[in-house]
């Protein structure tokens, strides 16, 4: 049995070891925000100036959140292809 | 797996030694049965020979196979290197395009809040926004719990 216990350990040696450790790309810490609300309109002001502003407000906040959006799909591709350049 | 094991113990040239003293103790072998004193060396040491040749060449395949590996092994730290430093430079690329387009969204939706105070107040007396489009803009703003 002891024996078995030796071979077995012996075999498990050649497990430990890994020759080659890949870190997964970083990301930028500018793309780990998430989008925030859009804003809202205080019922009371119905004026027609602060409702505009409120909708242009938005459409702000909207781009930013694309800008991020495209460039978490252009981080992706841009790092697999780097990761899969190395073979 | 034990190959890997034994020959991280002990260094390469021990093999080597161990396969010339085989290849000796062979050639040896053959020699001494010439001499009446020491044949009766002969045997174990032929087989002792042949045995130490057969192991240390299954062995300097190990290292071989071994050295192929390591060489491999360096090879793609290398490109793995390459491509960290790589993929650092395009995430710089990355952070400025995001950087720069977002001051421009921002800087543009500044100026058209300087046109709407300029020009749109302008009608804020003579046109009056009914409740219920509030209420329609502040409906599509939030989220809303999902069912």
């Amino acid at each position: 049995m002891k024996y078995y216990i030796i071979a077995l350990l012996l075999c498990l040696t050649g497990c430990t070891s890994v020759p080659v450790e890949r870190k997964f790309p970083e990301v930028p810490n500018v793309l780990l925000g998430k989008c925030p609300q859009l804003k809202t309109i205080e019922t009371e002001t119905t004026v027609f100036s602060e409702l505009t502003k409120t909708v242009v407000q938005n459409y702000t906040t909207y781009y930013e959140c694309a800008v991020k959006n495209d460039a978490w799909i252009e981080w992706y591709q841009v790092q697999k292809k780097i990761f899969e350049e190395v073979k | 797996m034990t190959i890997m094991w034994m020959l991280s113990w002990l260094p390469d040239f021990f093999w080597h030694l161990l396969l010339a003293a085989g290849v000796v103790a062979v050639l040896a072998s053959l020699v001494l049965k010439r001499i009446p004193f020491v044949s009766n060396y002969r045997i174990p040491l032929q087989y002792g020979g042949i045995a130490a040749v057969i192991f240390s060449v299954w062995m300097e395949g190990g290292i071989a196979n071994e050295a192929k590996w390591q060489a491999r092994v360096k090879e793609l730290e290398a490109k793995i290197a390459v491509a960290e430093a790589k993929s650092k430079e395009e995430n710089v690329k990355i952070v400025t395009k995001v950087v720069t387009k977002t001051e421009y969204y921002k800087e543009r939706g500044a100026d058209i809040i300087q046109y709407v105070d300029r020009e749109i107040t302008k009608y804020d007396n003579t046109c009056p926004v009914p409740k219920e489009v509030v209420k329609a803009h502040n409906d599509a703003a939030v989220p809303g719990d999902k069912k």
